[in-house]
């Protein structure tokens, strides 16, 4: 099994210094990108590693360079917490490349069910709104520790 | 205006600061702005910098950057002289800082035999820090007993003893984020009294 020490105390706390802000330029409240149609809590432990790596790749690759504001206050904290994902990633990464962290068929699923919701909005859009979800993340990886 | 030179980073107990010489304009305020790159800035915002705004305009030579190099990935960073509109050129870290790089030093604690208790005080060092504890009955150095704790301020119980035994004790810190542990304080030995609390420190 993977096991990352990632310090989501720190992590939380970057986002909750930048939540309200976030949350605030995110005018869809109807529509939620990883929560839509299941929540994460539903993914079996089996998956959680490949789920965790694929959220982590997500974040990085597609969310936070969408999210650059004009409040420097806010920029520092995302790249923070966009730093602490890239080397949560790579560490990760090294358990993918060992087999340690198989997708089963459910993350797959679970996975594209995120990138579908993620494309249903122009790309600020949905990457703000799934920078404002993160909370729903820290929430689920501190549970599934 | 030249740019400040001597520019360094000092890193203990995973504070870090970055310092500069300052530059010297007769008759005139220069001041300074700071900015930050990690990785991902590298890799994913074609290296873009981000300033830190309680260094940005500052008359210092010493900006606190704890707070922004908090990952473990590598990081770099600049400062410039400014004077009224005029700028320096940045000069920028030579090489790369990672948290990782920190230097830890031993916990401050204190021993305390208190009648038959033995206890230990512990320096607060922040959350990201472990305390661990090494204790063992003198004379008894094949027989030592650990306990590892979260790395706020805190009063430990360590044993309770008989009267006369005398318990060493001394301990490191850990930092999980990067993975490293301090080395060990100096042994700290106290005698367990009576009934009355006695504050009798020995160090060897």
């Amino acid at each position: 099994t993977c096991r990352v020490s990632m310090s989501l105390a720190e992590i939380r706390a970057a986002f909750t210094a930048i939540k309200a802000n976030i949350q605030a330029r995110d005018p869809i409240r109807t529509l939620s990108i990883l929560s839509h149609p299941h929540s994460l809590h539903k993914v079996k432990s089996a998956d959680r590693c490949c789920i965790t790596h694929q959220l982590l790749t997500f974040y990085v690759d597609k969310v936070f360079k969408h999210c650059r504001t004009e409040d420097s206050f806010v920029n520092r904290k995302i790249s923070s917490i966009a730093n602490s994902f890239l080397s949560a990633r790579r560490r990760l990464g090294q358990c993918h490349e060992q087999n340690n962290c198989m997708c089963g068929e459910e993350s797959t699923e679970k996975f594209k069910q995120i990138l579908a919701n993620y494309e249903e909005l122009n790309v600020t859009s949905a990457a703000m709104k799934s920078l404002g979800e993160l909370d729903i993340l820290l929430d689920w990886m501190d549970k599934s520790r | 205006l030249p740019a400040p030179q001597s520019i360094s980073i000092l890193s203990t107990n995973m504070k870090h600061f970055l310092t500069w010489s300052p530059v010297i304009v007769q008759g005139a305020t220069v001041r300074y702005s700071v900015e930050f790159q990690g990785e991902y800035e590298r890799e994913y915002t074609n290296g873009s910098w981000i300033p830190i705004s309680e260094c940005s305009l500052t008359t210092a030579t010493l900006c606190n950057i704890t707070e922004d190099i908090s990952a473990t990935v590598a990081y770099k960073l600049r400062v410039r002289a400014q004077l009224g509109a005029t700028s320096s050129p940045w000069a920028t870290t030579k090489g790369f800082f990672s948290p990782a790089m920190t230097s830890l030093t031993p916990p401050e604690l204190r021993v305390v035999a208190d009648g038959h208790h033995v206890l230990v005080e512990l320096a607060d060092m922040g959350s990201s820090f472990q305390f661990r504890v090494l204790y063992w009955r003198k004379g008894q150095e094949s027989r030592v007993q650990q306990k590892v704790m979260k790395g706020l301020s805190s009063v430990v119980h360590l044993d309770t003893v008989e009267a006369g035994a005398e318990y060493c004790v001394k301990a490191q810190t850990h930092v999980e984020a990067i993975n490293r542990s301090s080395s060990f304080s100096p042994t700290q030995c106290v005698r367990a009294q009576g009934d009355t609390s006695m504050w009798l420190v020995t160090a060897l």
